[in-house]
């Protein structure tokens, strides 16, 4: 592996090397800027690698926009927005479910801006200010792993209840809520399938405390294990189930009867941006079926926020018959830090 | 003898303005990048509507959670340390003591090697595929089910693992130098052996012991890594915490809060070492020819149960390393088996950016770490001036923190006015040059104590100022200190994590932050094989520091560039 | 005869003090005044903790006075540091640079003096076939034995060419034969190179060796200078007496004096000795008989007994009981027959002359 020249290095330095001191820029004097910030656009994706490769470089090739991008989980992401909030180091905050933008939203770190799709999306896929919008959607299912079911001769779960079943002791993996976005879904699916009632839905999550393995720091972090036969089974979004289905692991996807919610993937403009007209036009892109139609032939499982864009057979076959409830976002929103509490208090910490 | 009774060094004529600017440089270098960090720490955490207050601190103390995640750090820590040093004091008296085979020594150092040289998390994620509920040890080769992988036993055993070696360094010079007409002494006023290595080897050796366990104790409370992956939800511990609270909840200020709770147990490993390692005998560079104590002293079959034992612990350690490089090198861990390139390949293209930032970053830190660890080590070691003291100990005091407070604390220093480095190179650079140049510190003054003083009086009564006198006489006598300083800063530029997590932006990011990424993103495959890479770097760039070494210094003068 | 550069030491009313834990001030040099005239080879001998080499150290300038004045040649270098007072300095652990070659240690004083590279290397292969190390330039101390790194150690100091040269007790970590060559080797040095030399020891043949003159100090201070013979023969106190070659106090009474003579009580017998002072009677003086002044023999005026016998060679020395004393006695080319053994009685008799008279007290 050679060391890499200096101008290989200098790519696409953003102008904020200005503002450094002295030792910052003594430093930086090794390795040159570029000028020319119309041409590329900083963004931090909750997205992983290989989905949000593709779409930046299909961005790219349609906008002559260069994205520099890293990828972080949603908690983290938004953490850094937050912390980097007088001296904005990304312009868009790319992917990520729902509630992480709400949150997001709910500490001022993002800039409105209602790209040309807004009027042709549903209201759950957009915030009223136009402070985020929806790229995606992204239910969530049940995975299980078959040679587990098959061992204590049960069928894939088709209930909330299912997940009970003593078979499942210290079996279940999914995700902290601490941390990441699919257990803030979760909990808000169950809440939504008790009807609000919080006491009711926390009964059954102490319940199904029982069960669980571990809280994953990640949204995904349960679906290796499961599928490797380490855990039985777990609560996941669409998107990472199929991943690690297509991998070639033997798990089962199903959905409970009484119904599961989904969180809408987004896509917001970060307030202070130093490159605000290029991210304007990331978001743009991308709530548009420009953007969209690229998830079926790149095997991305998310079903498209826009439209007129079909959703891969593929996938609408998987989610053929699935009672996909709605979860109220502004509702979500607002209780999201008291629940979540509540959560760490009486389920987390009771195990 | 030359040193008269008093004599204080005292700088006279034109090396004084020089020394003078020296140390008013170093101390700005350490107010700016050590102490005015941990001042906005602070200030951000206690902190309420703008007052200062402890009461952030006094909630996060009566919290529950927050105590038993404190209680649990402690006995952890505690655990590990001692788990820790008794392997390494077997591992360190086998080596020393046993007269082992070459090809025995050998495989010894190399495991040894591995788990100083690895980035984060291998040890972890190899527990997990071998000890779970179908892990390969548990399930495939035990035949349990349910086994449980998740909890106290992982977390001890994967820390202890990861950390032994550090207690094996510490303590193999220091059995090596119990000279054996102690214990020759001893043996012929009748002891048994086990009389004699009760009485006489063991108290010896028990400064070491106790530093080694600190240096455990120190390495464990500041882990977050490990338990973020073993430790389940059952064992809350305070690093992981502040972490989660940073990037799970948003909260700067409560983490830092937990943060600052780690302080006190670290403040108290960090005097209490110093008071011990203080009084410490350092062995001499051209010291006697230290023969190997006689191994007819260890019964036979004794010192087969210690080749068996370690052998057994350094077998499986290659055993995690290897399941760590079959990760690498198939298509799907455990569901496809396909041997496959695949993986190096998407790192070296998608990982470059990552591969490119962390090497850059590591070779400008080890110059910068090695020239600051022996000018510090010489001013500390050597001078005498007001406020000698302090500087030392405020240029460990990044060293001792838990990473998770320096990065913290870096992140909230240098966000705002009147310095900003976040986003940058700098911040990084300083973060590890500032938190990893203490071995390097060490270790100077470590081997200036051999350097008696006459050598420099002669230099002096020869006509040289004070610093030809460095540049000529100490500076080839503390080479080797330069390159363990140098070697040390490389190993953990590549392989640091929980400082820096805070500190990677847009334009920076490590490789090892990318392994943490791939492991949340559940892409195996590339979170070994860049762990592979990392360890084979490093691997090639501390054996070329050896080599340099070598080749600079005179016979007599030579350990390796690891032992620190 | 002084080399052309080297130069008179002066110590004007020089003090050396330090501040003892307890914090009380402690003086290890007290108020000393000292001549070294250019090319000689003086020695400050004394015990240990005496101040030798704090006075050492303080020529060389590795430790400051806290009162007093320090010249080389017609300089006062009191506040000059180490490196430019232009001596050369042997240390009692050499202090040879272990990472330099016996020729670059050699050489290490006349690079830091940027000589050329030529005249270097002469004059470093001088020094060494002067000091007897031909052949040895390419090794490392390490690979050296005890005598040849102090010879290393002294053609560093040397080959610079030093206006001074000072030796802070060179030759003690040598085995005893290994001394007695390597001190004649530095004796003969010193008189060829003919430079100013302070050397500083606590053995006292050594000391009369090699000495142009002797300052014996004891508790701080110089108690007195001189040649060997000078205090051997007379000392001035008990305490140089006692520390130059061995030496019988005994205790006298003074009974008459005349011109140029006294009578004395010594021992029980009566003794006359030369001494221009006139003591009255009854003054208490000490005599100081050296043992090889005392004759033994079966009849003698005093009665004694052999306490014990050593045989070492060249002589036989004796701790011989008179009545209420002890004497060690001395006798060189001991013959064969006619020796004493322990428990004999014996008769001893006190010299009348090279004896030395010491007011009491």
């Amino acid at each position: 592996m050679t060391f890499p020249d200096a101008s290989e290095i200098g790519g696409s330095k953003p102008r904020h090397l200005s503002r450094r001191t002295f030792v910052g820029s003594s430093l930086a004097a090794l390795l040159p800027g570029t000028a020319g910030a119309a041409s590329t656009l900083n963004a931090y994706s909750i997205w992983p690698e290989n989905y949000a490769r593709p779409m930046m470089e299909a961005f790219e090739k349609a906008s002559g926009i260069h994205v520099n991008f890293v990828r972080f989980s949603s908690g983290e992401a938004l953490a850094r927005v937050i912390a980097e909030r007088n001296n904005p180091q990304v312009d868009v905050l790319f992917g990520g479910p729902v509630e992480t933008f709400t949150a997001g939203r709910g500490k001022e770190v993002f800039d409105p801006h209602k790209p040309p799709s807004w009027s042709e999306l549903p209201a759950r896929f957009k915030d009223p200010d136009g402070q985020w919008t929806a790229i995606a959607d992204d239910p969530l299912v049940f995975m299980t792993n078959t040679q587990f079911l098959a061992r204590h001769d049960l069928h894939a779960p088709t209930s909330w209840d299912d997940l009970l079943d003593p078979a499942y002791k210290g079996m279940l993996q999914m995700a902290d809520a601490r941390t990441s976005g699919t257990a803030v879904t979760r909990i808000f699916s169950i809440l939504q399938v008790h009807d609000r009632n919080e006491d009711q839905a926390f009964a059954y999550m102490k319940k199904l405390r029982q069960n669980v393995q571990v809280y994953t720091k990640s949204g995904g972090g349960g679906t290796l294990p499961v599928g490797l036969g380490q855990a039985g089974g777990g609560i996941f979004f669409i998107v990472d189930a199929l991943f690690t289905k297509q991998k070639g692991y033997d798990v089962q996807i199903s959905f409970p009867k009484e119904g599961i919610g989904s969180a809408a993937e987004c896509i917001a403009l970060v307030k202070g941006a130093k490159n605000a007209d290029a991210g304007k036009k990331l978001i743009d892109w991308a709530t548009s079926p420009a953007m969209q139609s690229l998830f079926a032939p790149n095997k991305i499982n998310f079903i498209p926020a826009h439209p007129a864009v079909k959703t891969d057979p593929a996938l609408a076959s998987v989610l053929a018959g699935a009672k996909i409830i709605e979860i109220d976002e502004a509702w979500a929103g607002a209780n999201r830090q008291r629940i979540i509490e509540r959560w760490i208090a009486e389920v987390l910490n009771a195990g | 003898m030359s040193a008269a009774i008093g004599a204080r060094w005292q700088w006279r004529g034109a090396d004084r303005p020089l020394r003078l600017a020296l140390i008013a440089g170093i101390w700005i270098l350490l107010i700016v990048f050590v102490l005015y960090p941990l001042a906005r720490l602070f200030g951000r955490a206690f902190n309420e509507e703008g007052v200062f207050t402890f009461a952030p601190f006094v909630d996060a103390l009566s919290n529950p959670n927050h105590l038993r995640a404190l209680r649990n750090s402690l006995i952890l820590a505690t655990l590990v340390a001692a788990v820790g040093t008794s392997a390494g004091f077997l591992f360190a008296f086998t080596a020393e003591r046993t007269n082992l085979a070459g090809g025995i020594r050998r495989l010894l150092d190399f495991t040894i090697l591995l788990p100083l040289i690895s980035p984060p998390f291998t040890t972890s994620i190899a527990f997990v595929f071998s000890f779970g509920p179908r892990g390969l040890i548990t399930h495939d080769l035990l035949g349990m089910q349910d086994a449980q992988v998740y909890g106290w036993n992982s977390t001890v055993a994967a820390e202890a693992l990861t950390y032994f070696p550090l207690a094996f360094l510490a303590l193999r010079p220091l059995i090596a130098s119990i000279g054996s007409d102690l214990e020759d002494a001893a043996f012929s006023l009748g002891g048994s052996r086990w009389h004699v290595f009760r009485t006489v080897t063991l108290p010896l050796t028990l400064p070491g012991l106790a530093n080694a366990f600190l240096l455990l104790f120190a390495a464990s409370l500041a882990d977050f890594a490990t338990p973020l992956i073993l430790a389940g939800n059952g064992l809350p511990v305070l690093p992981t915490d502040a972490y989660l609270q940073i990037t799970g909840m948003f909260d700067l200020k409560g983490g830092a809060v937990l943060s600052l709770l780690l302080l006190a147990p670290a403040a108290i490993v960090f005097f209490a070492q110093r008071h011990i390692v203080g009084r410490r005998n350092y062995a001499t560079i051209t010291g006697k020819a230290g023969g190997r104590a006689p191994h007819r002293r260890i019964a036979s079959w004794l010192r087969y149960a210690l080749w068996l034992a370690c052998i057994a612990l350094a077998a499986f350690i290659v055993y995690l390393y290897a399941l760590l490089v079959y990760a690498s090198a198939v298509v799907a861990f455990g569901a496809d088996a396909t041997p496959t390139l695949s993986n190096y390949r998407v790192i070296f293209t998608e990982g470059i950016p990552a591969i490119k930032d962390t090497l850059i970053i590591a070779l400008i830190c080890m110059p910068l770490g090695g020239v600051y660890g022996i000018v510090v080590g010489y001013l500390v070691g050597r001078m005498r001036f007001a406020g000698r003291q302090a500087i030392e100990i405020v240029s460990m005091i990044n060293y001792a923190l838990p990473g998770t407070i320096v990065g913290a604390a870096y992140l909230i220093a240098f966000n705002d006015e009147p310095i900003v480095l976040t986003g940058t190179a700098s911040i990084i650079v300083a973060c590890y040059v500032f938190r990893y140049s203490p071995t390097g510190i060490r270790t100077t003054v470590a081997l200036l104590q051999q350097v008696d003083r006459s050598i420099e009086e002669a230099s002096f009564s020869l006509g040289a100022g004070g610093l030809a006198t460095f540049w000529r006489v100490i500076l080839p006598l503390i080479l080797p200190a330069f390159f363990a300083g140098l070697g040390a800063v490389f190993i953990r530029a590549m392989t640091a994590i929980t400082a820096t997590i805070f500190l990677v932006s847009i334009n920076w990011t490590l490789i090892t932050v990318r392994i943490l990424e791939n492991m949340t993103e559940l892409s195996l495959g590339p979170a070994a094989a860049f762990s592979v890479f990392v360890i084979v770097v490093v691997l090639a760039v501390t054996s070329l520091l050896d080599v340099l070494l070598r080749g600079m210094t005179a016979p007599e003068l030579r350990p390796s560039a690891l032992e620190t | 005869m002084p080399a052309p550069t080297s130069a008179g030491i002066g110590l004007r009313r020089v003090s050396a003090g330090f501040r003892h834990p307890d914090g009380n001030e402690v003086l290890a040099v007290r108020d000393i005044d000292l001549d070294v005239a250019p090319g000689e080879l003086l020695t400050l001998l004394g015990p240990s903790g005496c101040g030798k080499t704090t006075t050492l150290r303080m020529i060389a300038g590795f430790q400051a006075p806290s009162a007093g004045q320090i010249l080389i040649g017609d300089r006062d270098v009191t506040h000059m540091p180490a490196n430019r007072r232009d001596i050369g300095f042997v240390f009692q652990s050499y202090a040879l640079f272990p990472h330099l070659t016996v020729r670059d240690n050699v050489a290490y004083g006349l690079r830091v003096r940027r000589k050329p590279a030529a005249e270097i290397a002469a004059a470093v292969a001088a020094v060494l076939t002067l000091v007897g190390l031909d052949g040895l330039a390419n090794r490392f101390p390490s690979e050296l034995s005890g005598g040849q790194q102090q010879r290393v150690a002294v053609a560093r100091a040397i080959v610079i060419r030093p206006r001074v040269l000072l030796f802070d007790e060179p030759l003690s970590n040598l085995d005893a034969k290994l001394r007695t060559e390597m001190r004649t080797e530095i004796q003969r040095l010193q008189r060829t190179l003919g430079i100013t030399t302070v050397y500083v020891t606590h053995d006292q043949e050594e000391a009369m060796a090699i000495s142009d003159r002797i300052a014996v100090m004891n508790d701080g201070r110089i108690v007195q200078i001189g040649t060997a013979e000078a205090l051997y023969r007379r000392p001035a106190s008990t305490f140089v007496a006692g520390f130059l070659g061995r030496a019988n106090m005994l205790p006298g009474i003074v009974r008459g004096s005349t011109s140029g003579e006294l009578t004395l009580k010594v021992a029980g017998a009566t003794m006359r000795v030369a001494c221009q002072t006139a003591y009255a009677p009854g003054t208490r003086l000490w005599v100081i008989v050296r043992p090889e002044k005392i004759s033994l023999a079966a009849g003698g005026s005093l009665p004694g007994e052999i306490v014990s016998r050593t045989y070492l060679g060249e002589k036989v020395e004796y701790v011989v009981r008179l009545a209420d004393q002890s004497l060690s006695v001395v006798r060189y080319d001991p013959p064969e027959e006619g020796g004493f053994s322990p428990g004999q009685r014996v008769g001893v008799t006190l010299p009348s002359t090279g004896v030395q008279l010491l007011a009491a007290g």
